[in-house]
């Protein structure tokens, strides 16, 4: 068995071993659609509120150094140290330098399809911190992205706000 | 001692994430790729196990064993001598919280520690094979060949 502390760790080299195969997204996909089955639902029906209960678990059980703030139809999520890179840092096994994009990679299908929209600053890949804002609101959501690209590439951010709104 | 030092709280859902992750690997690229992955976790990621066991100590394999399988909750029975360590875990933790996630485990899902077992053992006098005994029920058997 690998011990549930040591997922990471695993996860790290599967990344690394499909990445190698050009089938990262695909798993990504794969791990957005399993996210999916198991809170999609709560989502759906819970809005932004689920979102947060949800990670209040995640916080304490993966251990994460996260400040998380709901308020006035925004989830604000503040990722100080992340104990999923952190661990795979400290590691004998190299990091996937793709390894922080799994994340937005099922949170943002997952919240297209519990109609909510996210802006994620990934910062530096190599770095154990992010930042996100959830939102129901499409327009509070676009705001929030313009205002981050005043300060931060956009190679940096990631969204599922539709297309033909960003490019409004 | 443990290279890594885990002793916060537990994200047991994890074992459902592995399993998963092992589905896709499998689908995608095959057995043989699914058994490359868990070998090469087992040989990278525990190089401090691997390098120990290369030099004739197995403490670190065993407060591995012994550590992580407590943290999860799980009875064992460990017998050490010379060169043999078994290790019985009557109902595997992995396999345990799955099915309360309401989750059945793929039928590889052994794998993991068949081949992550082995990639501990990789270049070392020591090998490494899994009895199962039931379902959620098996040995985990590390030989070191006799001193000559």
């Amino acid at each position: 068995m690998i011990p549930s502390d040591h997922f990471v760790r695993f996860y790290n080299e599967v990344f690394k071993y499909l990445d190698r195969r050009g089938l990262l997204q695909a798993y990504f996909d794969d791990i957005g659609r399993y996210a999916a089955s198991r809170n999609l639902e709560k989502f759906r029906k819970g809005g932004l509120q689920a979102v947060y209960d949800y990670y209040l678990v995640i916080r304490k059980e993966e251990n994460c150094e996260m400040d998380m703030e709901l308020r006035d139809g925004e989830y604000h999520q503040r990722m100080n140290k992340c104990p999923s890179l952190s661990k795979v840092l400290d590691n004998d096994a190299s990091a996937s330098p793709r390894y922080c994009l799994h994340c937005p990679g099922w949170t943002l299908p997952v919240y297209t399809a519990a109609g909510l929209y996210q802006v994620y600053n990934l910062k530096e890949p190599d770095q154990p911190h992010c930042e996100s804002w959830l939102y129901d609101d499409p327009k509070r959501a676009l705001a929030r992205y313009r205002e981050l690209l005043k300060t931060v590439p956009a190679s940096q951010i990631r969204t599922n706000l539709p297309k033909a709104l960003l490019e409004e | 001692m443990l290279r890594y030092q885990e002793n916060n709280e537990l994200h047991r859902n994890f074992h459902g994430s592995t399993d998963n992750a092992m589905r896709f690997v499998e689908k995608t690229c095959g057995m043989d790729a699914l058994r490359e992955v868990l070998r090469t976790t087992g040989r990278d990621v525990y190089k401090s196990i691997r390098e120990k066991l290369a030099r004739g100590d197995a403490s670190e394999l065993i407060e591995h064993l012994t550590w992580f399988y407590y943290r999860e909750n799980a009875p064992f029975k460990l017998e050490v001598s010379e060169n043999e360590i078994r290790f019985e875990v009557p109902a595997c933790p992995a396999h345990v919280h799955m099915k309360k996630m309401g989750l059945e485990p793929t039928p590889f899902n052994c794998l993991q520690t068949e081949e992550v077992n082995a990639g501990m053992c990789e270049g070392t006098p020591w090998t490494s094979t899994v009895e199962h005994i039931g379902p959620d029920h098996c040995v985990q058997i590390f030989r070191k060949e006799p001193s000559k």
